[in-house]
């Protein structure tokens, strides 16, 4: 069988919507089926990359495929394909959803109109909360809900829908520990089970750096691609964050010290 | 005997008073303004409830005055021979659908704040076309640009009750089948987006539906009211109810209370029943972010009362016992 490659990047560049260049030069290649984090400070470009990987933004030069794909001509297709959860403070609070109705949402909305839940639907949802711990939230309204706890909500809407990519942006930003480890362990196991490929946008590698296959570095372009062990070097670290971060190893792992982890600024 | 008497007094007062409204009901204008306020209600808690929802109730006041421009362009075409066929309510609709096209292309990312403005443009785009072309007009017209805005309800005709009928109906069904994708649009545009979902679509659908709906309801009732039953209690019930469908319930329940008590009012005492009916929405509103306020309190207190942790007090005792010790030792 021919090998899939999840992410196949060719001279990438975009653009942010104020005309500053968001990625240049961005080349790699990831096979499928894996975890893979996108690690980089704030404003590093990697949002913008799930972005242009879905077609949301058109490459100003260069092409992503996403399992053979174009993102900019065949987007309709990578999203048939795809899970996508956008950050956080993207959710807005206005409209008082229940839980349901959001984990609902990444089943109904790949369906035609007037999308109703059926019982399979309803029972793979709380499956899905299960996993997070949040079944018994099933009928509280989603904004009254913690930072943590809203986005367990969202991860649960991931788990629960089809399609063998789930894109999560900054799915561990603001939240609590509780929440933090129940999310990667929640991820990890999914994962163990089914036939998909993860990607995940941090700023901190820590949390998820056992589970990950892959990492890709990014600071507007790609600084490194490689294994979580590869990518824990100094030198790296130190293009990425700047001369304060730090790697420790402690009890056979490594982890790296940055402005960025443990911080709960994102755009 | 006297007590008697006020009894039967107040007995046939009563009765006066209900005669007054049987025989106010068989009044035809008097039936219209009862089914038209019925009709305002159900746009109001169908569209009303969506702006609200998509953080655009700023879009009705614009709406009501693009189609104002409109109406004045229409006047306009007319008068000059330019286009003789072109009635009014053609150019108010094409106003307010091209302010809901521009609201929309701006907010096509999903971004809030850039509809306000977007909205904020056209709206004054359309006042100064209207002013512009007034000036052309024949001056015996333009009281009739200015009847978009001041419409009664007590004045309508029945072509107004069929035009708004028609316009509940259109709104009742599309909310009925895409009600999932309008609020997908609100909470998630992005990420409805990503799923696949033709989002750009529905968030236009939306705009232009609400739009059309205002624009009519504008023109049957005037802007006051419309201003008023489409904003304020869809904002009310949003304050304090916990489901979609209760909102829409209460948004309907707010609305037509509001109309049928300004109505009542405006045969008591001489006032427009438009005003009043805004008045009392307009306080709902207030009286809902009041409760809101309380219940937060309350709910706030009860949090923090349980919370006392052994541990914490032990560790406060502690320091006291501590910081006691030092007072001694100086």
């Amino acid at each position: 069988m021919e090998q899939q490659f999840l992410f196949e990047v060719k001279d990438l560049a975009v653009k942010y919507p104020n005309g500053e260049l968001a990625l240049y030069n961005v080349n790699f290649d990831i096979e499928s089926p894996t975890f893979m984090a996108i690690v980089g400070p704030n404003g590093s470009g990697k949002s913008t990359l799930l972005k242009t990987a879905l077609g949301l933004i058109k490459p100003v030069r260069g092409q992503v495929k996403i399992l053979g794909y174009d993102s900019a001509r065949e987007s309709k297709k990578i999203r048939k394909l795809v899970r996508y959860v956008p950050q956080r403070d993207r959710i807005g609070l206005s409209v008082p959803l229940k839980v349901k109705d959001i984990v609902l949402m990444s089943r109904l909305l790949k369906k035609p109109p007037p999308r109703f839940a059926s019982s399979k639907d309803k029972e793979i949802a709380r499956e899905s909360l299960k996993r997070v711990n949040m079944a018994d939230l099933w009928d509280q309204p989603f904004p009254e809900l913690s930072g943590g706890q809203r986005q367990r909500v969202l991860v649960a809407r991931a788990l629960a829908g089809d399609g063998p990519i789930l894109m999560l942006d900054e799915p561990l930003a603001g939240t609590d520990h509780e929440s933090q480890d129940m999310i990667v362990e929640a991820l990890g196991d999914y994962r163990n089970e089914h036939e998909v490929s993860i990607i995940m946008v941090t700023h901190d590698l820590n949390p998820i750096h056992t589970l990950v296959q892959d990492v890709l570095l990014l600071k507007n372009t790609v600084v490194g691609v490689g294994t979580p062990c590869d990518m824990m070097d100094m030198e790296l670290l130190e293009k990425v964050y700047g001369p304060t971060a730090r790697v420790i190893e402690y009890a056979g792992h490594r982890y790296c010290v940055t402005h960025d982890s443990g911080v709960d600024r994102h755009h | 005997m006297q007590g008697i008497d006020t009894v039967l007094h107040t007995t046939q007062e009563l009765i006066a008073i209900i005669d007054l409204i049987i025989q106010a009901l068989s009044v035809p204008f008097v039936q219209r303004a009862l089914i038209g306020a019925l009709l305002i209600a159900i746009v109001a808690s169908t569209s009303g409830t969506f702006l609200v929802f998509r953080g655009l109730s700023f879009m009705t006041s614009g709406v009501a005055h693009a189609a104002l421009g409109g109406a004045a362009l229409g006047l306009f075409l007319q008068h000059s021979g330019l286009v003789p066929w072109f009635d009014p309510i053609l150019g108010a609709l094409l106003f307010s659908v091209f302010v809901a096209l521009v609201t929309g292309y701006a907010g096509e990312t999903g971004m809030t704040q850039k509809m306000e403005v977007a909205v904020g443009v056209s709206f004054a785009l359309s006042m100064s076309i209207a002013v512009f072309l007034m000036y052309y007009i024949p001056p015996t017209q333009v009281p009739q640009i200015w009847g978009y805005l001041i419409g009664d309800i007590l004045l309508l005709n029945n072509f107004d009750i069929v035009l708004l009928a028609v316009t509940a109906i259109v709104l009742v069904l599309i909310t009925l089948i895409f009600n999932k994708e309008f609020i997908y649009v609100s909470v998630d545009m992005e990420g409805s987006i990503a799923h696949g979902m033709n989002a750009r679509a529905y968030h236009y659908l939306m705009l232009i539906t609400s739009a059309l709906a205002i624009a009519l309801a504008t023109k049957a009732v005037g802007a006051i009211l419309v201003y008023a039953i489409m904003v304020a209690p869809a904002a009310a019930a949003s304050e304090l109810i916990k489901s979609i469908r209760g909102i829409f319930i209460a948004v309907f329940v707010i609305a037509l209370l509001s109309e049928l008590m300004g109505l009542v009012a405006s045969f008591t005492i001489s006032a427009s029943p438009s005003a009043i009916a805004g008045i009392l929405a307009a306080l709902t509103y207030v009286v809902a972010m009041q409760i809101k306020r309380l219940r937060n309190r309350v709910s706030i207190d009860l949090d923090q009362l349980p919370q006392h942790d052994e541990e914490a007090n032990h560790v406060l005792l502690d320091t006291l016992d501590t910081s006691a010790h030092e007072g001694h030792d100086h």
